[in-house]
């Protein structure tokens, strides 16, 4: 693929989800990134701020299957990997069958994920992970491309099952939705209380999508560009000596090495985004919160200043700049 | 790549501008530091000359620059970080550099990429030469307050040049004595070897103390010590027996058979009348009666004339009678014997004008040394101690002291003097004071007076005495000052201060001038009763 097909595809992504998705440009962005890059999203904002349709209409506009799933504590892990059945054939012969669950499709949305009790929402990361089910006494692997967007609600705590450390190190980015804007308000209104419907069209396959994967992956990194990815990843260990205050006060474990890969390979695809052929720093800086926000675990004294991890990624970068 | 490459030359050559004017500013601020260190350092361990290492504080801001700047050298990568940071490249240039070679079409992309990138940059963006004002202002203060350390007088270095001075004084005084030792080493012959070798081995002393001296007062303190030691060798008889012998001799002169005799002791000629008087003894038998009735009158004249010398009186006295009676054996052996006197006196005479030759070599030898301790006393004058020593030619050697303090330091000062006589005869004198004077507080001084007395003698000049320089006055005064300031300017003098600069000049002026010891012995004694 061609660096200007591989424009053009986004582009018309982004687009095409314009339609449906007023503002948020950035998050559409980062989503469209994580899916290139082959990884999970998990989305974290108020009901209503259309992470579902977002999900939905990227699903529509990549011509990809999708899948719902609303966690809920009575959610079993045979609910979402699917179970053997009893069944009956003309002959009258009984056997089981397989009957494959939600997560037998490319896109799957996994609403309100922290709702699911942990054995639930192993099984799940489990899958993400190893991209196949094994159910009874046999593997099976899950359709290419995968991917899931699970959604997690901010509020309403109560009831819930945090994700633990280890899985959440397994998205590839924590997006933020934001509040939209006053414009963007009045525009959703506009839209969706008319009469008329947008009607999304397919622009895209999962193998372009895995065109621009392959396409990301190559483009060169300079090696300051490396070594500025590394101090920042570095930078968010406590132990570490180039950590900041920040990150020695409220840190309690840095970032893993998935961090880094998150890094790179984001910012490299960042860049085809924005027409260059090369990482440049500014594509690590603009990836570093999505990518580190939810590696980055703080200690009580965190919370109870109030700090969140955009503020210690900031320091991060700050520091590694050389400030 | 070719136009990343110009870009990338252009950008260099501006960082190397950059830098240069960084490092000029680096080299500056370093030089200069260095050297107000070492002015600072020159305050307390002063070298002299000190330009040497202030130059040498210019070489290492000059190696400081050129070193840094060269060791600052950018090279491409860098250059390719700075210009990308710099113009806004966002890493196109940084990765079109490393991977200039890298095979793959996405690669090859990336340059063109960066390639249209150079060729639009904008080198205005690198913004005018910033010169690094902070190191610059450092430099410039730094450079000021060694310029000013440089040119407000260093007391520790006219410490040191003083001492340089009184150094190269005490080897010369040294090296004089060492001389004299060399000459009158040989000795006279007849000489009392164990009083030649006294004399020898006190002036080899005072050539020692002289060069390990700690300084030049003390030096002129060894050097007068040792003339004292020396003047004990003198024979306080000697000009006595010369005026005997010249009395005889003068008696013997008128007599036929002993003019020669007699000629040889009036001119002090005492080893010729020693031989003279053996060969007068030697032809008495060939002398008729009447001759040796006048040769006894005359022996007997010149006898009464030798009173001085009692051992030639006795000689002549036993020879007259001896002729008188007729007893020429008795007469010869008389006269032998005052041959034999005669002899013995020539010897002493000899000893006694090397021994002053010695005290008028160490005389001598002091004059460099009193001259550097004279330019430490004016180079600290105005400031705390004084001290001022008088010797008298022949008769009143004296010692005064006195001490003064100003600006609440506390001061003291010893001195000593020493003269000799001169005119028609010889003189030698000798005499020790001392005082001391302290004081406390401001403009507050102490005095102290010493005063001695000594003897000497005189005599006629002779034609073969030893040439004597002209006795005079001697100052050795020196000072001390510890602790007060140096050129501490106050409009008010201490009275003491004053006092003491007018007693010294009074009285080198009424030792240089041919007035009377009485009316020298009054200066003094006003002086002393100021200073009371």
């Amino acid at each position: 693929m061609e660096p200007e097909r591989f424009q053009e595809l986004a582009l018309a992504i982004e687009q095409e989800l314009a339609k449906l998705i007023v503002g948020q440009r950035e998050l559409v962005r980062s989503v469209l990134i994580a899916l290139v890059a082959g990884g999970h999203v998990l989305l974290e904002g108020q009901p209503g701020l259309g992470k579902t349709v977002l999900v939905r209409s990227l699903a529509d506009v990549l011509e990809l299957g999708f899948a719902r799933v609303q966690f809920t504590p009575d959610l079993m892990p045979a609910d979402v990997t699917g179970t053997n059945i009893v069944t009956e054939d003309d002959a009258g012969r009984r056997r089981f069958e397989f009957q494959p669950g939600p997560l037998f499709t490319n896109l799957l949305l996994a609403d309100e994920i922290n709702r699911a009790t942990p054995k639930t929402q192993s099984a799940l990361l489990e899958a993400m992970q190893e991209r196949q089910v094994t159910v009874g006494d046999r593997t099976r692997p899950l359709p290419r491309p995968f991917f899931v967007l699970a959604t997690q609600n901010p509020i309403e705590l109560e009831g819930t099952y945090p994700l633990p450390e280890a899985q959440l190190d397994r998205f590839l980015f924590k997006l933020l939705v934001p509040f939209p804007g006053p414009d963007d308000l009045a525009e959703i209104a506009r839209r969706t209380t008319g009469v008329a419907e947008a009607e999304l069209r397919p622009v895209a396959a999962g193998d372009d999508l895995s065109a621009m994967s392959t396409l990301a992956r190559e483009v060169p990194v300079a090696e300051p560009v490396m070594q500025r990815a590394v101090r920042i990843l570095l930078a968010t260990h406590p132990e570490r000596p180039e950590a900041p205050d920040d990150v020695r006060r409220y840190v309690r474990w840095g970032a893993s090495p998935r961090g880094l890969q998150t890094l790179v390979l984001a910012g490299r695809i960042r860049a085809l985004l924005e027409g260059r052929f090369n990482l440049a720093l500014e594509d690590v800086e603009a990836v570093a919160a999505p990518a580190l926000r939810h590696r980055i675990f703080l200690n009580f004294e965190a919370d109870a200043a109030g700090v969140d991890t955009d503020r210690v990624v900031a320091s991060v970068i700050e520091v590694s700049r050389g400030k | 790549m070719k136009p990343v490459r110009d870009l990338l030359g252009r950008v260099r050559a501006r960082l190397l501008r950059d830098r240069a004017l960084t490092w000029v500013a680096n080299g500056a601020a370093a030089g200069a530091v260095l050297a107000l260190a070492v002015e600072v350092a020159y305050r307390r361990w002063p070298l002299d000359p000190g330009w040497p290492a202030l130059a040498a504080c210019g070489a290492v801001g000059l190696v400081v620059a050129v070193a840094g700047w060269v060791f600052a050298w950018p090279s491409l990568p860098e250059v390719a970080r700075v210009a990308d940071a710099r113009l806004g490249g966002r890493e196109r240039l940084t990765t079109a550099l490393q991977f200039a070679t890298e095979g793959g079409w996405l690669y090859a992309r990336q340059r063109e990429d960066a390639a249209v990138f150079a060729l639009d940059a904008d080198l205005s963006a690198l913004g005018p030469l910033s010169p690094p004002v902070k190191v610059l202002a450092l430099a410039a203060v730094a450079a000021a307050a060694a310029l000013v350390l440089a040119l407000v007088p260093n007391a520790a270095l006219q410490q040191l040049r003083q001492h340089r001075v009184e150094a190269a004084a005490q080897a010369q005084a040294a090296d004089q004595v060492q001389q004299l030792v060399q000459q009158l080493g040989k000795g006279q012959p007849g000489a009392d070897p164990a009083r030649q070798q006294a004399l020898t081995k006190e002036l080899q002393k005072a050539a020692t103390a002289a060069r390990q001296a700690p300084d030049a007062q003390s030096a002129v303190a060894a050097l007068s010590q040792a003339q004292a030691s020396i003047r004990q060798l003198q024979d306080p008889t000697q000009g006595q027996k010369q005026d005997a012998a010249a009395g005889a001799g003068q008696q013997l002169a008128q007599n036929p058979d002993a003019a020669k005799a007699g000629q040889a002791l009036a001119s002090q000629d005492l080893r010729g009348a020693s031989g003279e008087l053996s060969k007068l003894a030697q032809n008495l038998p060939n002398l008729s009666a009447q001759q040796q009735q006048q040769l006894a009158q005359s022996l007997a004249q010149a006898a009464g004339a030798a009173g001085g010398d009692q051992k030639l009186q006795s000689a002549l006295q036993q020879a007259s009678q001896a002729l008188q009676q007729g007893n020429v054996q008795a007469a010869q052996q008389a006269l032998q014997a005052a041959a034999q006197e005669e002899q013995a006196a020539g010897a002493e005479d000899q000893f006694q004008g090397d021994v002053n030759q010695a005290v008028n070599g160490l005389q001598q030898a002091k004059q460099p040394l009193e001259n550097a301790a004279s330019g430490q006393q004016q180079g600290q004058s105005g400031q705390a101690g004084q001290q001022g020593q008088q010797g008298q030619q022949g008769q009143q050697p004296g010692q005064g002291q006195q001490g003064q303090q100003g600006q609440g330091q506390q001061g003291q000062a010893q001195g000593q003097g020493q003269g000799q006589g001169q005119g028609a005869g010889q003189g030698a004198g000798q005499g020790q004071g001392q005082g001391q004077g302290q004081g406390q507080g401001q403009g507050q001084g102490g005095t102290g007076s010493g005063g001695g007395s000594g003897g000497g003698t005189t005599k006629p000049a002779a034609s073969n005495d030893k040439v004597y320089v002209t006795g005079q006055a001697q100052d050795t005064g020196g000072g001390q000052n510890q602790g007060s300031q140096p050129g501490v300017q106050n409009d008010l003098v201490p009275y003491q201060q004053v006092l003491a600069d007018y007693r010294a000049s009074a009285l080198s002026q009424v030792d240089r001038a041919d007035i009377p010891q009485q009316e020298q012995q009054l200066v003094q004694q006003y002086f002393s009763g100021l200073g009371q």
